[in-house]
């Protein structure tokens, strides 16, 4: 669970995106550690959410993540 | 078998919960409504008013004297939204465009979910709008209300929103329309809390399930779908609230092949009460339809003279297999041959029951248009056994969650990845054999690839061995 939560912020520091899918996160993880599945990775990331270190963003239809602080800080 | 809450319900008082006194709900005439002009001027809002249909407008407009009438502290938002609301969309008329912002990162902590975002460009003109976010109320089965509980939801809106509401959205939520940031805490904080009531789904989650309604009153209902929803709206919680999927995916849930949830085109997966056994047949009740003692449909159409009930002509003929006949003056249907269409069983309700071996029917991908044009579900499982606590039904959810997130790409639905990998990975998905009936037309969607292990010779097979006994 940790290792995989490190991996989805170096990911999230990294990219030049300030928002991803889940799709991409998902990726980005699998490269670091590549027997990860979808389920721990999506419990870490909903851990960060709590941690409040990832935001979500959504346009109503889709949801994307991003990284607390960076891109759109504000709440619009 | 009785219905069991999976936490313990409290029953629900208005006059222990109520917001407001009955004269602060009753606080306009009929004459101030007559006279009443919002504060902008919108002509073409007051045109969609005229005609024969009810309009939002007349609804707005109404909620706009109350609120005018309201005293200040008894709204936590400015009283003026509904007339800004107004004011945007008339100059969004005028204009040709939305002013409406889309999207951001409003929720509640830990959701991902249920409440979408939504800001006025036109803060200046219209600063009580300026937020303006929807939030979405996870309605119970089949829609099923007490009215305190209704009133409840209406006072907390009014209290702490717009007092704007749309009952119900597509997906089955009760749609509350503009609030403020700061009040999404509260209200998911009272509807959490003190009426036991979650939010719905948005985003890329599952979307709130919905049912028909089912064993509660309809007696074709062969499935519980009810308890169905309610069972798997639980037990996916954690889908519903928490975004990890590569769109939205919907659940609903029809009692009979009516379906009048319209699951087979509104949902990625559809679930359609069915039955395997044979149509009950009353035949005496079939005699007194045909001799007009009983009125068909129920007397439905009974507001026309259609002239005498023909068996004829208006069900056997009409029968899309043509399974149905007279013998000896008994009706006989080949089950073997019945679709289930419902038609005969909707015309003489009280001589014809669907069987009692009941189950469901799960089909996949249906969705509005968004890529590729409208779709309907596609019917991959004929029938499955379908009880408490559903065992098998989630077993087949979860297939296809380890499919669709992982192959479906950004933005597509179910039905697109079934459309781009074709029915038969859909089929190697699932473990389960294809159907005849899968075949829309020869060409356009075959179902069948050869794989290397069932052609003789395999891939590398000398085609010019073939060849020598099958000349072109
Ligand atoms: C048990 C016997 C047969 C079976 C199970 C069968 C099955 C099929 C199937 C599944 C297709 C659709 C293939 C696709 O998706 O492209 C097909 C197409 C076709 N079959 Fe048969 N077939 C049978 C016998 C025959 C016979 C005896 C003939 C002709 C004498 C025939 C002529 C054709 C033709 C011309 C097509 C192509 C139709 C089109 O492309 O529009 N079939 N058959
Ligand atoms: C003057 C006589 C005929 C004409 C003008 C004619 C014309 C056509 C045309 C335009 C097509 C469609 C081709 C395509 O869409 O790719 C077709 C397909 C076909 N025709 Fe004919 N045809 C004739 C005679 C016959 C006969 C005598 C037979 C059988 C003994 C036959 C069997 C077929 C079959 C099986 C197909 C489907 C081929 C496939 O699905 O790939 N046709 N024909
Ligand atoms: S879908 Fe069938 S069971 Fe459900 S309410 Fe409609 S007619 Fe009744
Ligand atoms: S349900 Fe439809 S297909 Fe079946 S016997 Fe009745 S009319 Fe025919």
């Amino acid at each position: 669970m940790e290792d995989i939560k490190e991996a989805i912020l170096a990911f999230a520091e990294k990219s030049k995106k300030s928002k991803f899918y889940f799709n991409d996160i998902q990726k980005a993880v699998q490269k670091v550690i590549p027997d990860a599945k979808a389920k721990p990775i999506k419990k870490a990331a909903t851990a960060l959410i709590n941690e409040e270190k990832l935001i979500y963003f959504s346009t109503g239809s889709s949801t994307m993540y991003g990284l607390k602080g960076r891109g759109q800080t504000e709440d619009h | 078998m009785a219905f069991e809450p999976n936490e313990e319900q409290k029953v629900l008082k208005y006059d222990e919960l109520r917001i407001y006194t009955d004269e602060e709900l009753n606080n306009y005439t009929d004459e101030e409504l007559k006279e009443f002009k919002c504060k902008h001027d919108i002509p073409d809002m007051d045109e969609l008013e005229k005609g024969p249909w009810p309009s939002f407008v007349a609804d707005c407009k109404r909620e706009a004297l109350h609120r005018r009438n309201l005293a200040d502290d008894r709204m936590m938002i400015d009283r003026d939204v509904v007339e800004d609301m107004l004011g945007q969309l008339q100059v969004s008329f005028d204009e040709g465009e939305t002013h409406w912002k889309h999207g951001g990162i409003v929720g509640v902590f830990g959701y991902g979910g249920g409440v979408i975002g939504r800001y006025s460009d036109l803060q200046e003109r219209f600063p009580s709008i300026a937020h303006f976010h929807t939030m979405r109320i996870n309605q119970p089965a089949s829609k099923f209300y007490s009215s305190d509980y209704l009133r409840c939801v209406c006072d907390l809106w009014e209290y702490r929103g717009s007092g704007m509401m749309n009952l119900h959205g597509s997906t089955g939520d009760i749609i509350c329309i503009g609030t403020f940031t700061e009040q999404l805490e509260p209200i998911f904080y009272e509807l959490g809390h003190v009426l036991q009531q979650d939010l719905g789904g948005s985003g890329s989650n599952l979307r709130t399930p919905a049912c028909c309604i089912g064993k509660a009153r309809c007696e074709w209902s062969c499935i519980d779908t009810q308890a169905m929803c309610y069972e798997l709206t639980h037990y996916y919680q954690d889908e519903l609230h928490r975004p990890a999927f590569p769109y939205k995916f919907k659940f609903k849930f029809d009692g009979c092949p009516n379906g009048c949830v319209a699951s087979i085109a509104r949902s990625d997966m559809s679930f359609i009460g069915t039955w395997k056994d044979d149509i009950r047949i009353d035949q005496e009740a079939v005699q007194a339809y045909i001799g007009g003692e009983f009125a068909p449909n129920a007397g439905a159409h009974a507001g026309k003279d259609w002239g005498k009930f023909d068996i004829e002509k208006e069900v056997i003929n009409l029968c899309p297999t043509k399974c149905m006949w007279m013998e000896d003056g008994k009706l006989m249907i080949d089950n073997r041959e019945c679709t289930r269409c419902m038609h005969c069983i909707n015309t003489m309700p009280r001589a014809l029951k669907p069987g009692v071996e009941t189950g469901v029917s799960i089909l996949f991908g249906a969705k509005a248009p968004i890529l590729d044009g409208a779709q309907m579900s596609l019917l991959t499982i004929p029938f499955m056994e379908c009880e408490p606590p559903y065992e098998n039904i989630k077993e087949v959810v979860e297939k296809i969650w380890e499919w669709w997130p992982e192959e479906g790409k950004n933005r597509e639905r179910l039905g697109e990845l079934i459309q781009r990998q074709g029915v038969a990975k859909l089929l190697k998905v699932l473990g389960i054999p294809p159907m005849p009936q899968m075949v829309k037309e020869p060409r356009s969607n075959p179902y069948i690839f050869w794989k290397e292990e069932d052609v003789p010779g395999g891939w590398g097979r000398d085609i010019n061995d073939y060849r020598s006994r099958h000349a072109i």
